[in-house]
């Protein structure tokens, strides 16, 4: 069977990992001089916790070449055919490293490294359909065929109390044309080829919240939906409520921002992301 | 500096107080730099244009200290050849010409006159053409034209150099309004030239200190004079243009030999862009954008020796303008126009990504030329305006059937209205898709507006004396009071505030900060679920206006 690989920044939650073979390899995050596995070593909640509290900016840091190889191998040992989806490379340097991790691997499989040119549950819902046509028998090229194809049907939104996490990070892309207003508002953003995009503003957390809503409410033809919370399961849960009539809520993933992403992005985001048919 | 007394009129002027006039432009000048470097729309070089012509005069009036001597020639040469020795940028060489002209009409004077003045600015201003190859329109140069003209009429009238120098400065004034019509780049980028602007600054400080208002200066500030058009926010057109600039090189030429500016002139003419060669026999500074900085430098080096000599990559410069522009600049290819005054106002606007604004609003409706032109200068071809106000939205929608470009009215009535209606664009959407976005938002704002009565009335059940205040919901009136809070409490209280989130109150120009924040403190404690948001709208008549969403 086809072994799917993806890295810690998809947010598919371990439950589901576990129950679809997806096999996760995690980031770093630093604060400072600490170095944690990311949500190995650090659980979300606590990073959170030290997001908030910590005067220390933290940092994030993809694994080597090795790290990806051994992986690699380490799976080989039991499939001949790896598919591994990754974060947008855009975003970060993941790709690239898991690219050169395939050229140091000790045995020998065949393995397709792709670009998911999203993140969060976006590239969560590509593997997600990926490992579940391996299950059904699909060989590489078919999965891989399936993941080219979820692609460009992935949408993943994104809505924020601040963009000033984002904009120290430096991973904003077009996102800044909504710096700088003088009212308090909450800014949309999307991923769309790879990068953060500007969708629009609202100018109260529900109204944006709402909004995820009319978007997800747009797309006639839903495959997968997640939603997603960073520190507050409680908008998450009624999103998904909220959801409800679009997409069976029981279908709808529930899952927490990663760590590495929240390092990027600030500690109030709320994500939603939705793979068409 | 003391405030001097003049009495009657004084035929002629020292050195000293050519020195005094210049000293006090360059103070006033200080004040305004920030406010020039904002004014600047070309992507290169003069990034800061303020702070090049404030560097320039601080070099001039530094040679002006230590002069030979305090007679007014003295002054006058050694200005010159600070303000050339320090020029910096298009503006600083073009300002340092002016000098040179001054110098050249005062050789060998002890003292000048109202009358010598007026033909050393038009010296000036002759020499400053003459610095480029190719004079622009709409720049310093035509306000330093101009404003030499107007000081040799008014030579006409008067000998005295403080009338000559008043009839100097306004046409000056007049001459920067204007600079929009002349020069497209300035007119989409919504901007005033601010070379010009920087001299009408020094004139206007020289003013100050001819007129004895040394010391009340400290508490003023110059005034950045609004365009004769509408205004348009900066999206200067050039983002596209993407071909690159090379180096910009500077330098001030020291001969060995006696050295011709003409040619030079000649000499560098096909060897680069925005040439400028000025100076004379001993010392000439050089200007000039080129691929190969090399070159010129070592032609110079064969002429004299060099000093501050400055070579900048322009497409780097250039880059950074791009990604700055690109984060101004409206995303897709929409245009928004919006009716609005009040300068806070105005910046809520420009925070929120509009194209353009229209000044106007209550009791200062524009016409529908004026809606034209603003639609006319953005470049997007498709338009949304947002009127905000009840009486401009007929004249809003006279603007589609007087265009080529696609105009679509969302009939906003006030300003919290267009604030949501803007706040609903959608990036990803199309035009007419926005536009309905747009026309739907309107309807999830309240809007509470508390204005003074101009005169007795009375509406329904309410009687409203001359100057109460008054409050409306939604263009309804609800209430009167004899204070403007008082009224909007009141106003506040009878809204239904179930289901709002988010209470945005503007406060205008004739309310105080404080007196505004006592009203947040009571939402605050009545309405504990509710945000507010206080901004200084700084609008006139509506003493607030507040948004309930």
């Amino acid at each position: 069977m086809v072994k799917i690989v993806t890295d810690s920044v998809s947010d598919i939650p371990a439950e589901v990992a576990k129950e679809l073979g997806i096999t996760i390899i995690p980031l770093y995050v630093r604060f400072g001089s600490e170095v944690y596995l990311d949500r190995v070593e650090l659980s979300t909640e606590d990073f959170y916790r030290k997001l908030t509290s910590s005067r220390i900016f933290p940092t994030t840091a993809a694994p080597g070449p090795g790290e990806f190889a051994e992986v690699y191998d380490k799976l080989a040992e039991e499939t001949e055919e790896i598919l591994a989806i990754y974060v947008s490379s855009k975003f970060s340097v993941v790709y690239e490293t898991a690219l050169r991790g395939k050229e140091q691997m000790k045995r020998k499989c065949r393995i397709e490294v792709i670009d998911s040119l999203s993140g969060i549950m976006g590239e969560g819902l590509i593997a997600i359909a990926a490992a579940k046509e391996a299950q059904r028998g699909a060989n590489l090229d078919q999965v891989a065929d399936v993941v080219r194809r979820a692609i460009p049907k992935t949408h993943v939104y994104m809505c924020f109390d601040t963009l000033e996490y984002l904009r120290r990070g430096g991973r904003i892309g077009r996102g800044r044309a909504l710096f700088g207003s003088m009212l308090r508002v909450n800014p949309i953003l999307r991923i769309k080829d790879g990068a953060a995009h500007p969708v629009g503003r609202a100018h109260s957390r529900a109204k944006a919240i709402e909004k995820l809503y009319e978007f997800a409410k747009s797309v006639t033809n839903i495959r997968e939906l997640a939603v997603e919370h960073a520190t507050t399961p409680g908008e998450a849960e009624a999103l998904a409520q909220r959801l409800n009539p679009i997409f069976p809520r029981e279908r709808i993933y529930i899952s927490t921002i990663d760590p590495v992403v929240g390092a990027h992005v600030g500690p109030h985001v709320i994500g939603m992301a939705v793979l068409e048919r | 500096m003391q405030k001097r007394e003049r009495v009657g009129r004084v035929a002629s002027w020292s050195g000293q107080e050519l020195r005094g006039m210049f000293t006090t432009a360059t103070s006033w000048l200080e004040k305004s730099a920030p406010d020039i470097d904002a004014l600047n729309v070309f992507p290169v070089p003069d990034g800061d244009c303020g702070t090049n012509m404030l560097l320039t005069m601080r070099s001039a009036m530094e040679e002006a200290y230590h002069a030979s001597d305090r007679n007014a020639s003295a002054v006058a040469q050694a200005m010159a050849r600070g303000a050339l020795m320090g020029a910096r940028g298009n503006s600083g060489v073009i300002l340092s010409q002016i000098f040179r002209g001054l110098a050249r009409e005062l050789e060998g004077r002890k003292s000048f006159s109202g009358h010598d003045f007026a033909a050393a600015m038009a010296e000036g201003a002759i020499l400053a053409y003459k610095a480029l190859t190719r004079p622009v329109e709409g720049t310093i140069l035509t306000v330093a034209r101009e404003a030499s003209f107007a000081a040799q009429s008014a030579c006409t009238q008067s000998e005295d150099l403080l009338s000559i120098m008043e009839a100097t400065v306004k046409a000056a004034r007049d001459s920067v309004a204007n600079t929009p019509a002349l020069l497209p780049v300035l007119r989409q980028a919504g901007v005033v030239d601010a070379g010009g602007q920087g001299l009408y600054v020094v004139l206007e400080g020289a003013l100050q200190y001819l007129k004895g208002e040394v010391e009340e200066m400290q508490y003023r500030r110059p005034q950045v004079v609004p365009s004769s058009m509408p205004l348009v926010s900066r999206i200067p057109s050039a983002i596209e243009k993407e071909e690159p600039y090379g180096y910009c090189t500077e330098f001030v030429l020291e001969g060995r030999k006696r050295l011709s500016p003409d040619k030079i002139r000649k000499r560098l003419d096909n060897k680069g862009q925005c040439l400028i060669v000025v100076g004379d026999e001993d010392l000439v500074h050089i200007h000039i954008h080129t691929f190969d900085p090399g070159k010129i430098i070592h032609y110079a080096t064969s002429l004299g020796m060099i000093h501050q000599i400055k070579v900048q990559n322009m497409d780097d410069q250039h880059k950074d303008y791009i990604e700055m522009t690109k984060a101004q600049a409206p995303p897709a290819d929409i245009a928004t126009v919006a009716v609005v005054s009040g300068e806070g106002l105005t910046q809520v606007f420009r925070s929120l990504g509009v194209t353009a604004i229209v000044p106007g609003g209550q009791t200062m409706n524009p016409s529908t030329r004026e809606l034209l032109q603003a639609v006319e200068s953005v470049p997007q071809e498709r338009v949304i305006i947002l009127p905000n106000n009840r009486n401009i939205i007929l004249t809003a929608r006279q603007v589609p059937g007087l265009t080529s470009k696609k105009v679509e009215v969302v009939p906003t009535e006030t300003i919290p209205q267009g604030v949501t209606a803007l706040l609903s664009f959608n990036y990803d959407a199309d035009f007419e898709t926005n536009a309905s976005l747009m026309g739907e938002a309107i309807s999830t704002v309240k809007t509470v507006e508390v204005a003074r009565a101009v005169r007795s009335t009375s509406i329904g059940d309410l009687k409203i004396k001359r100057k109460q205040a008054i409050g409306f919901i939604d263009g309804e009136l609800t209430s009167v009071g004899d204070s403007p809070e008082e009224v909007l409490w009141d106003v506040l209280l009878r809204l239904d505030t179930e289901g709002s989130e988010v209470i945005t109150i503007y406060y205008g120009k004739s309310t105080k900060r404080s007196t505004a924040e006592e009203i947040v403190d009571r939402v605050h404690q009545q309405y504990p679920h509710l945000e507010v948001e206080l901004i200084c709208g700084g609008q006139p008549h509506y003493h607030y206006i507040a948004s309930v969403e």
